[in-house]
């Protein structure tokens, strides 16, 4: 755990009334790292990004972004470091705002002049034709409504990016896209990316670390060339390479 | 490659599906032809592609706009266009049945799990409460659910996903069809969960000598579990091969949708996407 | 648009049903205009919104309209039945019926919008505020809420004119008090079940003010079911409107409220029906056509 982390979680706890839903959890990532959770439903592993995001305040542990102690609820200034892409396209996006009121608004909630240009910018950065921009979200398929989503996190111009299941509602061939379009972002910007996933193929390609949660700890960290040579050290790890390759009947 | 006539469950020749809606007409599925023996068929596809339209297509349960036509669609023999309304509902459950996505949504919420599993077999059959019960039991060991006396007299609620899929499974097999359709019937479970819930259907389909059509977003998935797959886009077979043959797939689409999946034993900086040929959907 | 003076229809259409508009507005309009002709496909709401309008349109040029003057007592013209001269006959003070039901249009709208304009927007800030803050504000706006909800609506209202005084604006305080409460009720349901969205919760991540997520997001999510709510409400308004004229205590004589009129009319209902019956066929036509209006709304705003 070096001092110079992007983020640092130590020993976090996170109970809803009496579910104790993430148990003692401590990782690092380094700026400019993708640093994958993966996990099954109730590992706990959205819970995490939802506490590193300030959406929750019911944790308990220490959480330093930035090189900052991280109080429970965060101040304006922390959502101009850091975003967070959601799962559902079709829920992040607010069914009665065009895309250019949902792209306009973190510009004026922050008071950041010239929205005109960033915005187009915006558009054009994660590849939506200008004329989408005053179109309802139910006039766009999941894909478009993700890349909003993405150009809603991005016009900030943050350092970290937390990705909740960015893909996940997605038809493959247009995660492919998305995920390229991430992958090229991280690079332009050096942007430090945690990345929550179930799929262990999307976690290996975009991500050089990774961490297993089940049901609220973390039971491993590996590095995406572990993950590949199907090394893991803990069986668990090893059940779910195994689950994710497919169905094998006996015999 | 089709299975051989006197073997056939079912046969389709170019089954269409279209909706009638105010602004125009959406055909959800344009010409699709396959036969079904005691088999496990995959149907692939993206959002879109017209395969759950084609599962509900069988089974009588598209909605209003939708208009089903086929040149031939028949059951062991038996005509499935000709047939009456009522005759169709027999069949439905009793003959073909359906496992859907998400037990959350397809089962009854204020309804006991086995009482919902009792009534599926006592639509079909004249049998008393006890009699349907046992059955019910019965069913939901062969799903491999512990203590199923226990679980009976539980509500969707209060049990998990996978053993709600499970239970799902129990009442759609439990009277006995010929057919089973399973249309995405794991996407909504965990992975090692998904595993567990196929491996009771193949059991089952496979001791039963039925036929399964695997209606799937997930190519691997399908590969891995079903004898052959059609893959589909814009409401048409692409192409129709065996599952073991997938990965030398000839169609441009089918080999685009494999190229285009992150693959751990490949790494790549950039995945493949697909280009989409307008010739495709002519 | 390279031709800004064409304004044809086939112009217009295009324009507001592209895939691509180029500016706020013109989306907006589109949506409206995409609500309007999916409104338009059914019969039984475009016959609510003729009667609104025709209530309306009434209203606005009743001078013209009416044929005698409202308040005229001609008492050697007293109860004499519909004839060309006076369509729905006369009262027993000799006064043009017809006159007076088409004057009576602008007593009902004043009613129904006074109440409804103090009402909706009152029932929609407490709802979305309890909805969304919960925890104590939830409980004393809500418990608040149950004691008016607790009264059954006309009693309330009787006891508050009781109190007040008749007179119509006391007529409309008095509906108002007894309106609000669910509205504040559907408007927290649906904010709590919008709060816990995505997109709420992105607002809280660009680090916007509650004040502002509740305006400008969650507010709007609501608007659609408060404006069907309110436009079967008119309806009710309307009846009890109709029910306090009727018991003395709305406007007073000699304004034209047509609950008033059947008041009035009810002892000669047997021989001279045309005095009481007039009065509550207006009654009627404008309560169905405000609920079909609100049906029709509810279809197009607020499909299930």
């Amino acid at each position: 755990m070096s001092t110079n982390s992007a983020i640092n979680v130590d020993k976090l706890n996170v109970s809803f009334g009496d579910s104790h839903v993430v148990k003692d959890l401590s990782f690092a990532v380094e700026p400019g790292e993708s640093y994958g959770i993966v996990g099954e439903s109730g590992s706990g592993k959205s819970t995490v990004l939802r506490v590193l995001a300030g959406l929750n305040r019911d944790w308990s542990g220490e959480v330093d972004i930035l090189g900052k102690r991280q109080p429970k609820v965060r101040d304006k200034a922390f959502y101009r470091a850091v975003q967070m892409v959601f799962q559902d396209p079709y829920g992040s996006l607010h069914p009665k705002k065009t895309v250019d009121d949902t792209l306009a608004e973190p510009l004026a909630i922050h008071g950041i002049r010239d929205a005109e240009a960033k915005i187009s910018r915006a558009m054009q950065d994660v590849g939506l034709p200008t004329s989408f921009r005053f179109r309802y979200p139910h006039q766009l398929s999941g894909g478009q409504r993700q890349r909003v989503a993405i150009a809603r996190a991005l016009v900030l111009e943050p350092t970290i990016l937390l990705l909740d299941e960015p893909t996940s509602a997605l038809d493959v061939s247009i995660q492919a896209e998305v995920l390229n379009l991430l992958q090229a972002l991280r690079h332009e910007r050096k942007l430090t990316y945690i990345l929550v996933s179930h799929d262990l193929a999307v976690v290996g390609h975009m991500c050089e670390r990774l961490l297993v949660m089940q049901f609220g700890r973390g039971v491993e960290e590996m590095t995406a060339q572990t993950l590949a040579a199907r090394a893991p050290q803990t069986a668990y790890a090893q059940q779910l390479l195994t689950a994710s390759e497919g169905f094998r009947r006996a015999g | 490659m089709n299975a051989t006539s006197e073997q056939a469950l079912l046969t389709l020749d170019d089954l269409r599906v279209d909706f009638h809606t105010p602004t125009g007409i959406v055909n959800a599925v344009r010409g699709l032809s396959f036969t079904l023996g005691r088999e496990r068929l995959g149907i692939v596809g993206e959002s879109g592609s017209g395969k759950s339209m084609t599962g509900r297509a069988i089974l009588d349960l598209i909605p209003h706009p939708g208009v089903v036509t086929a040149k031939r669609m028949e059951f062991r023999g038996k005509d499935l266009t000709t047939m009456d309304k009522a005759s169709r509902r027999k069949l439905r459950g009793r003959h073909i049945s359906m496992v859907m996505q998400d037990p959350k949504f397809s089962l009854n919420p204020v309804q006991t799990v086995g009482d919902q599993i009792a009534e599926a077999y006592r639509v079909h059959h004249k049998a008393s409460a006890r009699e349907a019960k046992e059955r019910s039991l019965s069913m939901l060991e062969a799903v491999q659910i512990r203590e199923p006396g226990r679980v009976y007299d539980l509500y969707p609620h209060e049990v998990s996903g996978g053993m709600g899929q499970r239970v799902m499974i129990a009442m759609m097999l439990i009277a006995e069809p010929e057919i089973l359709i399973a249309d995405e019937p794991t996407s909504a479970l965990d992975v090692t969960v998904q595993l567990q819930v196929l491996k009771i259907l193949d059991d089952l389909v496979t001791s039963r000598g039925m036929g399964l059509i695997f209606i799937s977003h997930d190519l691997h998935l399908v590969k891995s579990f079903c004898d052959r797959v059609i893959v589909m886009y814009g409401g048409k077979a692409m192409e129709t091969l065996p599952a073991g043959e997938l990965d030398r797939a000839q169609h441009p689409y089918t080999r685009g949708l494999l190229g285009c999946l992150p693959d751990l034993d490949h790494p790549r900086e950039t995945l493949a996407t697909l280009n989409r040929d307008p010739a495709w959907l002519a | 648009m390279s031709d800004q003076t064409a304004t044809s229809p086939v112009t217009w259409h295009a324009w507001l049903t592209t895939t691509s508009p180029e500016s706020r507005r013109q989306a907006k309009l589109g949506q409206l205009y995409r609500q309007w002709l999916a409104f338009r496909k059914n019969p039984a709401a475009v016959a609510g919104l003729v009667i609104v309008l025709a209530l309306l349109l009434l209203a606005a040029f009743a001078p013209l309209i009416a044929p005698h003057d409202p308040l005229a007592q001609a008492l050697d013209q007293r109860l004499l039945a519909p004839s060309a001269k006076h369509l729905f006959g006369t009262d027993a003070l000799g006064r043009d019926i017809f006159s007076r039901i088409v004057y009576g249009t602008r007593v009902t709208l004043v009613i129904v919008m006074l109440v409804v304009i103090t009402v909706g927007p009152l029932g929609l800030l407490i709802g979305c505020a309890a909805g969304y803050f919960g925890g104590w504000v939830d409980t004393v706006l809500m418990r608040i809420t149950d004691v008016f909800l607790a009264f059954p609506r006309l009693v309330l209202a009787l006891a508050f004119v009781a109190a007040l005084g008749p007179g119509l604006e006391n007529a409309v305080i008095a509906i108002a008090f007894t309106a609000w409460p669910p509205y504040a009720r559907v408007a927290r349901a649906e904010t709590m079940i919008i709060r816990n969205a995505d997109y709420i919760s992105a607002m809280r991540l660009q680090g916007a003010s509650q004040m502002r997520i509740v305006l400008k997001h969650v507010v709007p999510m609501c608007v659609p079911s408060l404006i069907v709510r309110t436009t079967y409400d008119m309806a009710g308004i309307i009846i009890i409107a109709a029910g306090l004229g009727f018991l003395g205590l709305g406007a007073q004589p000699p304004i034209p409220e047509w609950g008033a009129m059947i008041s009035t009319g009810r002892e000669q209902i047997f021989d001279q029906w045309w005095v009481a019956t007039f009065p509550g066929i207006a009654i009627c036509v404008v309560a169905l056509g405000f609920n079909l209006l609100g049906d029709g709304l509810r279809d197009v705003l607020d499909a299930r």
